[in-house]
């Protein structure tokens, strides 16, 4: 009875995984048949999803730099890399100075840090878009890192504080009875020991980044389209070019994918690292 | 080499006082231990003398020369953590060999000089795994390993062997103490076991919630043990300290517990306090003279079995060697050696001679 009980609930747990994959999968499976079909087979009252209609058309279409999805992504790719880097440098050096430093009133800090996480982006969107047009950066890449930084900032000292905190306070004490330098201990012993943490924390804020579509719309008009954007504009007033979007959006898709499982191992340590206390 | 000199040693954790008015002086060449239960502030004493904690007010003095202001590093003392602390991004190599390229020294001198601590502590095979490969006793060498390299003047050990088994614990405890009489450097340990403390230490300092309790070699803690509380914190099974009270009967002194009344010497003299009475478990002898008591526990050990008997108003633990056949419930003769009785103020806690 006990094993069959347990065969049971493994089998249930099987099956709730099972729908989960499913319910995640099944939209990108949509968006990937869609954008191999002709415009003629989507727009039919019942989408025609013969496999006779298979096209890479939408592909060629939206390779065509005139399209704009290829100024998209370099927007995109800078935006993200320079949030991520900025992220990572200023939220790493205050999550170390708010684990280990005494900082006086490091849990009000912290809370207060946490607390600009609870507003909806739509509530400071009005008054952030003003913020950006005082100082003219509407438009720019600069005014969009800063837009992005406000969001995914918080949430990088967040983990790298949780991940510093978990570095056995020992290991900095014995660099320092070898004669390590505060500045020796942070670069041969933190550095090195926190990498795989960095790395998943930078990647997170590199997607964070490249998937952003709310803050984009309203803080850029045409210098800074960023890919969402650019996908976006498929669907015009008129109509939409549903086979060109998906195209767009599994070519944007394509860099966080590689991205994702290229550092598959980095991003599981760093986020497993950063979870539990060594 | 190096003495070292504790002078009113106080250090403030915000309003907790953590270590109060600390004075110790170890010679050069001295195995000291800083025996004490958690949170009596033992690694803080430790970590100050290495320099990774700031005092609130005192002196630390190393060779006479006061040391407060200098680095760990200044202060040429070298640390093993009770988690070894092992960089764990480096190899054994490395990690033994850190300390020598903060130094710059040539790579050349490094890898000799490691290779000399390797072969010293059996590491040699060893030398390109990372720690995450090692077992926890190769660690522990390791850890060891990279504090001897830097020939310090003083070693420090924060309970380094407390993350061990038991078997590998004591063999661990055996390598140090060789070290240490091969070396002859000045060491300082920290310990909460009292075993380790006794059968490492030329000297040790039991501390209480900060305070120094009693500092003396093993020999001194264990038989003349200042206050109930380092009689009771040291040996096992823990010492019986009874509260009973002196009587005079039949031309002689008695010390009564209960239903018993032990005749002391001649030669005692009573204070007029209320007195505690103690005796260590190999000092209540089973056999055929003393009083009545019944058996209430037998605990063998292997060499020795610990039966814990009781009468009426009091019970002790004696120490029989080898295995007992006595059976909970049958009635033995019970005697306490006078010659090994000790007694404390019961106010103060204190021990006093009465003979």
């Amino acid at each position: 009875m006990f094993y069959f009980k347990r065969a049971i609930g493994s089998l249930f747990i099987r099956l709730c995984l099972f729908v989960f994959v499913g319910v995640c999968l099944a939209p990108v499976l949509w968006g990937l048949v869609t954008s191999c079909l002709p415009q003629s087979a989507l727009t039919s009252k019942v989408p025609d999803f013969n496999l006779r209609n298979f096209t890479l058309e939408n592909y060629v279409l939206v390779l065509d730099s005139s399209r704009g999805l290829f100024l998209g992504l370099k927007n995109s790719f800078l935006v993200a890399l320079f949030t991520s880097i900025v992220a990572l440098t200023f939220g790493s050096a205050a999550g170390y100075a708010l684990a280990r430093l005494n900082v006086p009133k490091s849990n009000t800090i912290l809370m207060m840090i946490l607390a600009t996480q609870m507003f909806p982006g739509i509530v400071i969107a009005i008054p952030l878009f003003l913020a950006m047009t005082q100082f003219n950066l509407i438009d720019t890449h600069v005014g969009l890192i800063i837009v992005y930084l406000s969001f995914i900032l918080p949430i990088v000292v967040w983990i790298q504080k949780g991940f510093f905190e978990s570095i056995p306070m020992d290991l900095e004490k014995s660099a320092a009875v070898d004669g390590a330098s505060p500045l020796q201990t942070f670069q041969y012993i933190v550095l090195p020991v926190s990498l795989p943490t960095l790395f998943a924390t930078g990647v997170f804020a590199f997607i964070e980044s490249w998937n952003e579509f709310f803050f984009a719309i309203i803080m850029t008009r045409v210098n800074v389209k960023v890919s969402s954007i650019a996908i976006a504009e498929f669907s015009g007033q008129y109509q939409t070019l549903y086979g060109q979007m998906l195209a767009s959006a599994v070519l944007a898709s394509l860099p966080i994918v590689v991205l994702a499982i290229l550092f598959r191992k980095f991003i599981l340590e760093g986020f497993v690292e950063g979870a539990v206390k060594a | 080499m190096a003495t070292l000199e504790l002078l009113n040693v106080k250090k403030q954790f915000g309003s907790v006082t953590a270590v109060e008015n600390f004075s110790l002086f170890v010679n050069d060449g001295e195995f000291v231990t800083l025996l004490g239960p958690s949170g009596c502030g033992k690694t803080t004493l430790l970590n100050i003398i290495a320099g990774l904690e700031e005092m609130t007010s005192g002196e630390v003095r190393m060779n006479q020369r006061v040391v407060n202001h200098l680095s760990p590093f200044e202060r040429n003392v070298a640390m093993v953590f009770q988690n070894y602390a092992l960089y764990p991004h480096m190899t054994v190599a490395e990690n033994i060999g850190f300390s020598l390229k903060l130094r710059k020294r040539p790579r050349q001198e490094i890898m000799e000089r490691v290779a000399q601590v390797a072969r010293m502590l059996e590491l040699e095979q060893l030398l390109d795994r990372l720690p995450r490969e090692l077992s926890g006793g190769q660690q522990q060498r390791v850890a060891i390993g990279r504090a001897v390299i830097r020939q310090p003047d003083i070693f420090l050990f924060d309970e380094p062997f407390s993350n061990l088994d038991a078997a590998l614990r004591i063999k661990t405890r055996g390598e140090v103490k060789l070290l240490h009489q091969k070396l002859g450097v000045t060491s300082i340990f920290v310990t909460h076991d009292q075993e380790e403390a006794l059968s490492l230490s030329d000297k040790i300092a039991v501390m209480r919630q900060g305070h120094l309790e009693q500092f003396g070699t093993p020999e001194e803690i264990y038989s003349k043990p200042a206050s109930k509380y380092v009689a009771r914190f040291i040996g096992s099974p823990q010492m019986d300290i009874f509260e009973g009270q002196f009587e005079y009967s039949n031309n002689r002194y008695v010390y009564r517990i209960g239903s018993i009344a032990l005749v002391l010497p001649h030669s005692i003299t009573i204070p007029n306090k209320p007195i505690d009475m103690g005796i260590r478990s190999e000092f209540v002898k089973i056999g055929e003279t003393g009083f009545p008591a019944t058996v209430h526990l037998v605990q063998p050990v292997g060499p020795f079995t610990y039966i814990t008997v009781y009468w009426e108003g009091g019970s002790a633990t004696a120490r029989v060697n080898g295995i007992s056949h006595l059976k909970p419930g049958e009635v033995v003769q019970v005697e306490f050696a006078s010659e090994a009785l000790l007694f404390f103020d019961r106010e103060s806690e204190k021990r006093i001679d009465l003979w």
